[in-house]
């Protein structure tokens, strides 16, 4: 251990605390932290506001207590401690410092979140003087705590770990779980859980205590209930798997009545990224064709219908919605053919850029006076009467979730079929190496544009059902966002995995649907986690059966990929997402 | 190659002096990249069940041969017919379905597939099911996926793969298992004409032996034509038919092994280089 | 030799020529009705000649942007729309607070300086930070992954200006000596438009000067042969590949100044379309050609500023303006279908 070591240990320290502060800085200075002040985490206790900073320090602080595997060094106990403490000093000191600059200077005049508000909120109140001691303090325990956490064997932090994110998730679905609490008539448990927007003190206790008993439990006597399924026979393991099933169903047919209208409505959205994400998914995930113009099918989905159905359209045809859906699906098929056909042969990174043209050429036409007496110009295509089905009209949102619930089921069941078939082979070979899959016997042109079509069929009915659940449709909402959104929840559920598309649709397009503090910051959540999914975990969080074989076989890799990040920034995020 | 395949000197085969039958035909080849000719009017037969062998110093214009064969390349002009079906313009993968498999230099897997998706890859063009079969699990998608999955087994046994790895990745098999692999996905197209484009590289004597064995097996046993890139002579005087020699993009010696081993211009063009480097 | 067969033409070969075919057609014709109805007079024609060299002019300081950064990195910097904007933004604060001085237009030259160089220096410091922290990491991961994360970082940049600086639109202070025109062998010009051309030409030739004739210019040039050997012959390709980054965030924080001259306004979203547009300028020149991006840049320009109307306005389409964009999208998408290594590149 000598003295060289030990010095550069604590310098890293130092410059990943400073590098906590730019996080807490740059939360401030977007306004995050004075909007996060108002969503309770614990009621009385934790604010969103104040752990998002805190998070962003302490993963900074926790990597300081332990230097690169290159350096060869074990720092004992107390070292640990020193850095973290070093690290989370530094946060606080240099955030207090820039209060300080900022009330010498007014840098409001520039950064419109630069307020006394601000100042108010990194500070919990106190004003400054004071307020910049408790900062100071503040990083201390931070750090402490990441020392902590690192000093604390494995087989105990992962459960801590795991039992901080549950209270932590279980406070951010309040707007979820407290409505459907009441509406199955448990007000007390609602009331008992939850207060004020988040977690009641003992709610987040007992949560705690029960998540981490659990995972305590699974750490040291393994996971008892996931041996006990392994090990029962086939045919009892397949009867359990189809119970599960049906008890989902069941579960996801009750919804609306359970969760009302607005969260109706809510999950109605996320089941059209869902449709989207599964369609987008094929040509992204399993064909390796990066198409950042999807939106493209999504707008010729609402359009064709609109103008199949509305009774104002120029075609004046006002078909009813189940008949203009086969005929919308064609033409989805038809213009996948078209849009696909000419970008076939481009490189990946070319096929990314022509297909977004494609998406704004398709939203510019959409706009623009040229197609007026069809599209409507800006003005859109209004009155799209609701599907109808016998005598039930599919007005309500707790109406039309069902028809969406029942395509996204179809269409993960389609997806799932393809992955497992020939064709799913066909299109993993094809985006392994398509020179290579050609000379192995695969038609790459026909796949391709199998996968284009089909992925095309996935966004057109998504856009019938945006169609019918506006019940009116503009050019406006059909732009490259649609896009990345999807690209987002892809990347962040993990590519070509259908899990991870549904669990992306859930975070990404229905949190900040229910969390009104993180709407704001929605496009600036989906940057970030595009950039730091690709930098630190790009098989996703849900990897597939076969990306997570990959990780699993090749912790070489992994390790190599950590090594080369080593140091690297993370860009601020929010936590929790 | 393993166990399973028992040492047996390879047969000679059929007499390999160019008839109308002959699997491949090739004529005229020429293959122009910008002002680099890369083949140059090549002449060239495969009789059918025949090993023939393709040698040459490095840039000689072996691979892009391949290349052209297989529709990886168009040609810039000439002739290649194969079982009597003109293969220029043809898609790499219709030529697949007509009969050519083959093996790459540097190893070609799909590295992050399994070693037995892997091999049922290979198996594409001989399947049939389509995709709006493969949406509704049709009774004759799960027979023909089952078939499939039994005959890749029945092919990582031939090429000498253990079963145990076939759920891992192509990419974690040592190097020797890889090239075995890539023969299996080959092989799994049902080829008359297999392109095996120096399958000794970086192989150890005992490994190369026993590959050059099963070369000879693959004849004996499924009725193959091969045609083989090779740098080690011991492999290609062992066991080919015959050799054609390309230098420079044209073929300068054509003939039996012992005919070429005393060819003065493949000594001075091949043998002789290697001799001096 | 056989003839190829007819079946042997795959159907994506008959939708490509049939796409091939109807643009031709349709430029034809458009462009011989308009010209033929007589919509299109000289004074019409040589302002918009003028617009388009303007903005085609910034169009290609940009494009040097994507070019440079593709001729070291092989990657397509989403991001460097977003370094354009975040200077532009930047300098507008610079530019408020002279103007509130007093400065702007006492001393003009000064004032522009001072706004140059803090548009300039913030792209510059963007584009840095960019490549250290989201690509750099990721240099020998596959294709698609880096593209990823270069259209994350440009979301990201994007809404974090929007959340720092606001949402708003903002118009710069007037600048006095650039209101008016010149007369030019007769023509009368927009004084901004002339200041565009000559100050975006002469960075261009500077770049040029640069990169051909210094040594950084030559490791760069080595580094995009090869960066391995680039190593090995002791160049520190990690320096290189940041000050192209550098570089071309300089460049493109002055097209940004040289943009305000022609739009005045500033927004957090200036820089996507803006982006686009360039990247479709480099490609058009062919990536990693720094003369092809500048000529690119200028085609791009006239075709959008032209193009619309000659082409539309015969068929008796109403406000062709309201398609510009669509002329750049179809142009960039056309260019990558048919000639993705550029008009004056050459296949492989």
């Amino acid at each position: 251990m000598n003295e060289p070591t030990l010095g550069r240990f604590y310098l890293r320290a130092l410059g990943l605390g400073a590098l906590g502060a730019v996080v807490v800085i740059y939360l401030a200075l977007i306004g995050m932290i004075d909007r996060f002040e108002a969503r309770n985490i614990i009621n009385g206790v934790l604010t969103l506001g104040v752990l998002a900073p805190a998070l962003g320090v302490l993963i900074f602080a926790y990597r300081s207590t332990q230097p690169p595997k290159a350096w060869s060094f074990v720092p004992p106990a107390g070292h640990v401690i020193g850095a973290g403490l070093l690290a989370g000093g530094v946060a606080g000191l240099i955030s207090a410092a820039f209060l300080f600059v900022n009330e010498a200077v007014a840098l409001n005049a520039v950064l419109v979140n630069a307020t006394p508000r601000m100042t108010d909120a990194l500070t919990l109140g106190a004003g400054l003087p004071t307020g910049a001691a408790l900062l100071v303090g503040a990083g201390l325990v931070v750090g402490l705590g990441a020392a902590a956490l690192r000093l604390v064997p494995d087989r105990f932090r992962r459960p801590l770990v795991a039992a901080l994110v549950a209270v932590l998730l279980l406070s951010l679905m309040e707007p979820f779980l407290r409505v459907v609490l009441l509406q199955l008539e448990l007000p007390a448990i609602a009331h008992w859980l939850y207060e004020a927007g988040g977690l009641t003190l003992q709610g987040a206790i007992v949560t705690f205590i029960v998540v981490l008993a659990v995972r305590l439990a699974a750490e040291f006597r393994g996971n008892a209930v996931r041996e006990r399924v392994d090990a029962m026979p086939a045919g009892q393991r397949r009867s359990l798997q189809i119970g599960a099933l049906v008890a989902g169903l069941v579960i996801l047919v009750l919804l609306p009545q359970i969760i009302g209208s607005f969260l109706s409505e809510v999950v109605g959205t996320v089941g059209l990224y869902v449709l989207m994400g599964l369609g987008l998914n094929i040509v992204v995930g399993y064909a390796g064709l990066l198409d950042l113009g999807y939106v493209a099918f999504f707008a010729i989905g609402a359009y064709a219908t609109a103008i199949l159905t509305s009774p104002v359209s120029a075609l004046g045809s006002e078909l009813a919605f189940w008949v203009a859906i086969p005929i919308v699906m064609l033409i989805a098929a038809v213009s996948g053919l078209i849009i696909g056909a000419p970008v076939l042969r481009l490189r990946g990174d070319y096929l990314a850029i022509v297909t977004l043209g494609i998406g704004e050429i398709v939203r510019i036409l959409l706009l623009s006076d040229a197609l007026r007496p069809w599209t409507g110009g800006a003005q859109g295509i209004l009155q799209i009467p609701p599907p109808q089905l016998l005598d039930i009209e599919f007005f309500r949102p707790q109406n039309l979730y069902y028809p969406i619930l029942a395509f996204a089921i179809a269409g993960t069941f389609v997806a799932l079929s393809l992955a497992n078939s020939r064709v799913g082979r066909a299109w993993n070979a094809m985006r392994e190496d398509e020179d290579v899959a050609a000379a192995t016997g695969i038609n790459v042109t026909n796949y391709k544009l199998l996968a284009f079509s089909l992925g095309a069929v996935f966004g057109c009915i998504a856009g019938a059902f945006l169609a019918v659940k506006l019940g009116s449709i503009f050019p406006h909402n059909l732009n490259i966002l649609v896009s990345i959104t999807v690209l987002s929840l892809i990347i962040l559920g993990g590519m070509g995995s259908i899990p991870g598309v549904i669990v992306g649709a859930f975070v990404l397009v229905g949190l900040p649907e229910l969390l009104r503090e993180f709407a704001e910051y929605r496009l600036l959540i989906y940057g970030a986690v595009l950039v730091m999914m690709m930098l630190w975990r790009p098989e996703g969080l849900i990897p597939s059966a076969q990306r997570r074989r990959e990780l699993h076989e090749s912790e070489d890799d992994e390790e190599q990929w950590d090594e080369r990040v080593g140091a690297g920034t993370p860009p601020p995020v929010v936590e929790g997402t | 190659m393993s166990s399973a395949v028992h040492a047996q000197a390879p047969q000679p085969g059929p007499d390999a002096t160019s008839t109308a039958d002959d699997l491949l035909v090739v004529r005229g080849l020429t293959k122009r990249f910008g002002g680099l000719v890369a083949n140059r009017d090549v002449d060239f037969d495969v009789p059918r069940r025949g090993i023939i062998s393709l040698i040459g110093p490095n840039g000689a214009g072996k691979t892009t041969f391949f290349n052209q064969l297989t529709g990886m390349m168009p040609p810039t002009g000439g002739t290649i017919t194969f079982n009597g079906v003109n293969l220029v313009g043809l898609p790499p993968h219709a030529i697949v379905e007509l009969g050519i498999g083959r093996t790459y230099q540097n190893i070609r897997l799909f590295n992050d597939m399994t070693v037995l998706a892997n091999v049922m890859v290979g198996r594409h063009a001989r399947m049939k099911s389509q995709w709006y079969e493969a949406i509704f699990h049709l009774p004759k998608v799960r027979d023909e996926e089952e078939l499939t999955r039994g005959r890749a087994r029945e092919l990582l046994e031939l090429v000498g793969l253990s079963r145990r790895y076939e759920d891992s990745l192509a990419r974690n098999l040592p190097y020797g298992d890889q090239r075995r692999l890539e023969l299996a996905r080959a092989l799994a197209s049902d080829p008359l004409l297999l392109l095996l484009d120096e399958p000794t590289a970086g192989m150890n004597p005992g490994e190369t032996a026993r590959m050059t064995e099963f070369i000879g097996r693959l004849r004996k046993e499924l009725g193959l034509s091969i045609l083989l890139i090779e740098h080690d002579m011991k492999v290609v005087m062992g066991v080919s038919d015959r050799i054609t020699v390309l230098d420079y993009g044209e073929r300068i010696a054509e003939g039996r092994p012992e005919e070429i081993r005393r060819n003065p211009k493949v000594i001075e063009a091949y043998l002789g280089k290697q001799a001096n480097a | 030799m056989r003839l190829r067969l007819p079946e042997r033409l795959s159907l994506v070969d008959v939708i490509l020529w049939g796409l091939r075919v109807g643009v031709v057609v349709f430029v034809v014709t458009g462009s011989f009705a308009t010209l033929s109805q007589g919509l299109l007079g000289f004074d019409s024609w040589r302002s918009l000649v003028i617009v388009g060299l303007a903005q085609g002019a910034i169009y290609a300081l940009i494009a040097l942007g994507y070019t440079l950064v593709y001729g070291v990195l092989f990657m397509i910097n989403f991001a460097h729309g977003e370094v354009f904007m975040a200077g532009t933004f930047t300098a507008f604060f610079a530019a408020t607070a002279l103007a509130d001085a007093g400065i702007l237009n006492a001393n003009p030259f000064f004032g522009l300086a001072v706004i140059l160089l803090v548009s300039m220096v913030t792209s510059m410091i963007v584009a840095v930070l960019l490549e250290r922290i989201a690509y750099r990491p990721l240099r020998r991961a596959p294709r698609l992954v880096p593209l990823i994360t270069a259209i994350g970082a440009s979301l990201f940049l994007q809404y974090t200006v929007r959340s720092i600086y606001g949402s708003g639109v903002r118009s710069y202070p007037r600048i006095d000596i650039l209101v008016g025109t010149w007369d030019i062998f007769g023509i009368p010009i927009q004084k901004t438009q002339a200041v565009v051309i000559v100050a975006a030409v002469l960075l261009m030739i500077g770049l040029y000067i640069f990169v051909q004739r210094t040594r950084t210019g030559r490791a760069m040039r080595a580094v995009s042969e090869d960066k391995d050997v680039a190593a090995m012959m002791g160049i520190n390709v990690d320096r290189v590949i940041a000050t192209t980054f550098a570089i071309g965030g300089l460049l493109a924080g002055a097209a940004g100044i040289l943009y305000v001259f022609l739009f005045n306004v500033v927004s957090f979203s200036m820089g996507f379309l803006a982006g686009i547009k360039a990247f479709t300028a480099a490609v058009l020149g062919g990536i990693g050609n720094i003369v092809g991006a500048m000529l690119g840049g200028l085609f791009l320009g006239l075709l959008e500023s032209v193009g619309p109307f000659l082409f539309l306005s015969g068929f008796g389409v109403p406000s062709t303006n309201q398609l510009r964009d669509v002329v750049a999208f179809t142009l960039l998408v056309l260019v990558l279908i048919f000639r993705p290594y550029g008009i004056l590149g050459r296949k492989e």
